[in-house]
């Protein structure tokens, strides 16, 4: 089954901070943004299914565009209070990009994304929703 | 004679006429896709990159032989097909199957099961070809011993003949490699069982092209009950896609006490003893170099929810098998129905907004979700007997 992920997040074109790295390569990607930070990621295969891993490309930087760094990346279905039954696992690519392999969403509806993301003494959680159909 | 003939002709003009007063339900655009993602059917052929014969004539051929072959249990008397039997959906019609000893779960249908990702009810297996293996040394099942399989590809010319044409060399003397390719081979035959297309596919398909006249033709109870299911009733939730499984786990609530005071601790089990074979696709004997297949197996986490969860099973053909559920406990579809309808909101733990929540359908609801899912039914072509290996 081919499942398209909606998007309700925002999205951003990201020229106004241009040392960021937030360009994810083909001009897709998703945008999420704090006080604090920026980041961008996009799935691997781009179209996520039920039941078949992915991965995320990510890149993080802080708003004023200095260096971050990704600590974790997890999902949950908020509406049935119950996470994924596999474990992501981060590797920095350098500058700012990092791959978060491993994922996968054993159900269609609402997923909550969660990126553990840390500059310096710093850290946040930034969220981002994803219904799968 | 002659009244029983007028009686068929007049049941079969009942019937025609029957037909022909159906008609086809309001589908909305939403309800459209939602049916329209249970196909199409059958998928393009299974191919298992850890299985260097999987999709092969040879591997396939091997396969079949050794399915039948009752000389690779310890007395010489059960192979696969003593319960997976070919008239039985691949299964026993049993509600636990029966091997040395009486087991605590039920035998599944083997129909379609080159297209999962986890096997078994706990998901113990990563692998069609490392499941294949368990039943082999399981002393409770065909208690085969780790040299059986070996010793009989070497010994019977035949098979040793159909395994040098499906593995490329004579069978040697390691014998953990061969009960790992005889698990192969056997995987290889497994992967090959894909059930038949059914009246709920021809409606399927008809209603995604628009073709109103042949949607019409699927019974209206059956239509109702397909409209629960993608809908109110959220079947499709868990059992979703053309094989009607989203190939996870779950737990509907059914009770896993198997002996008082002992349970069935499922996929919580399943991911104990996965972690433990040396047959999982983080061993040596996954045959795709490049790693990519192991995704879920390095992945995966046990999680005290997993405690009484079990794989989601696929429906297809699940009319003609039974008794239902990981242990055989509901005997009939109508059973499993009563099941969804009334369960008890104690038994399933769950927070948040519950999965499975008593639906309480009314008579007509559940007969018309039995309509659909019998829908999914179909006589399957016979199989020819298998050609000789090497003739
Ligand atoms: C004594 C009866 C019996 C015999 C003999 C037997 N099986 Fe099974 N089979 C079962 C049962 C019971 C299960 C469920 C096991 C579990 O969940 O722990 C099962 C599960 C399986 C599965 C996983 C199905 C799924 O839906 O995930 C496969 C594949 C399988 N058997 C193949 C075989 C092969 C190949 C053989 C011969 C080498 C064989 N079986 C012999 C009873 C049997
Ligand atoms: C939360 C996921 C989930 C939902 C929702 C769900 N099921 Fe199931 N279903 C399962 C699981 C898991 C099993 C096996 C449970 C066991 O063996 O303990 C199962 C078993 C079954 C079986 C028995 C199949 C067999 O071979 O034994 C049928 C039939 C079935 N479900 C139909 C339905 C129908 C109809 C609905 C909607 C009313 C439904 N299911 C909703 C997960 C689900």
């Amino acid at each position: 089954m081919r499942l398209a992920a909606a998007l309700l997040g925002v999205f951003l074109a990201p020229p106004a901070w241009a040392d960021c790295p937030l360009d994810l390569g083909r001009g897709t990607g998703w945008v999420v943004f704090s006080d604090q930070y920026l980041m961008a990621f996009r799935p691997d295969p781009l179209r996520i299914e039920v039941g078949e891993p992915f991965a995320l490309a990510v890149s993080v930087c802080t708003r004023r565009g200095g260096p971050a760094e990704l600590l974790a990346v997890d999902a949950n279905m908020p509406e049935h209070r119950h996470g994924m039954n596999y474990r992501a696992a981060i590797v920095a690519k350098g500058d700012g990009r990092f791959r978060a392999e491993g994922l996968l969403f054993h159900m269609p509806g609402r997923w909550e994304i969660t990126f553990d993301v840390r500059a310096g003494d710093d850290s946040e959680r930034l969220t981002h929703d994803i219904i799968l159909k | 004679m002659i009244r029983l003939l007028l009686l068929l002709v007049s049941l079969l003009a009942a019937g025609a006429v029957g037909v022909r007063a159906q008609h086809l339900l309001d589908w909305s655009p939403e309800e459209i896709k939602a049916v329209g993602q249970h196909g199409p059917w059958p998928p393009p052929p299974a191919r298992d990159p850890s299985n260097k014969v999987s999709d092969t004539a040879a591997g396939i051929a091997l396969g079949e032989y050794l399915f039948n072959e009752p000389r690779l249990s310890g007395d010489g008397r059960m192979s696969c097909a003593t319960c997976h039997q070919a008239g039985r959906e691949w299964s026993d019609g049993l509600a636990k199957a029966r091997g040395a000893v009486e087991l605590d779960r039920r035998t599944p249908s083997l129909w379609n099961i080159g297209y999962l990702h986890w096997f078994g009810w706990d998901g113990a297996g990563d692998s069609l070809w490392a499941q294949s293996i368990r039943p082999l040394l399981d002393p409770r099942e065909m208690n085969g011993g780790p040299t059986r399989a070996g010793e009989l590809l070497r010994s019977d010319a035949a098979l040793a003949c159909g395994y040098e044409r499906a593995f490329g060399n004579t069978p040697g003397t390691d014998d953990e490699r061969l009960l790992v390719d005889t698990a192969k081979a056997l995987a290889a035959f497994q992967a090959t069982l894909v059930s038949p297309r059914t009246p709920f596919d021809d409606f399927r398909d008809a209603l995604v092209a628009g073709d109103r006249e042949s949607a019409s033709r699927y019974p209206l109870a059956a239509q109702r009950g397909l409209k629960l299911f993608v809908g109110e009733a959220n079947c499709s939730l868990c059992h979703l896609g053309p094989r009607f499984t989203s190939g996870e786990f779950g737990d509907i609530g059914i009770p896993f006490f198997v002996r008082p005071g002992e349970v069935d601790p499922g996929r919580h089990g399943g991911l104990v003893r996965l972690a433990a074979s040396p047959f999982n696709l983080l061993g040596k004997y996954n045959d795709d170099a490049s790693g990519n297949n192991t995704r879920r197996t390095r992945h995966v986490q046990r999680q005290h929810t997993n405690f009484g969860e079990f794989r989601v099973p696929g429906l297809r053909q699940v009319g003609r098998g039974g008794p239902y559920m990981h242990n055989g406990s509901l005997a009939t579809l109508e059973d499993v129905i009563r099941h969804y309808s009334e369960v008890s909101p104690d038994r399933l733990h769950s927070d948040g907004i519950p999965l499975v929540r008593p639906l309480g359908l009314t008579a007509g609801q559940g007969a018309d979700l039995v309509a659909f899912l019998r829908s999914l039914d179909a006589e399957p072509v016979a199989r020819p007997s298998p050609a000789p290996l090497c003739p």
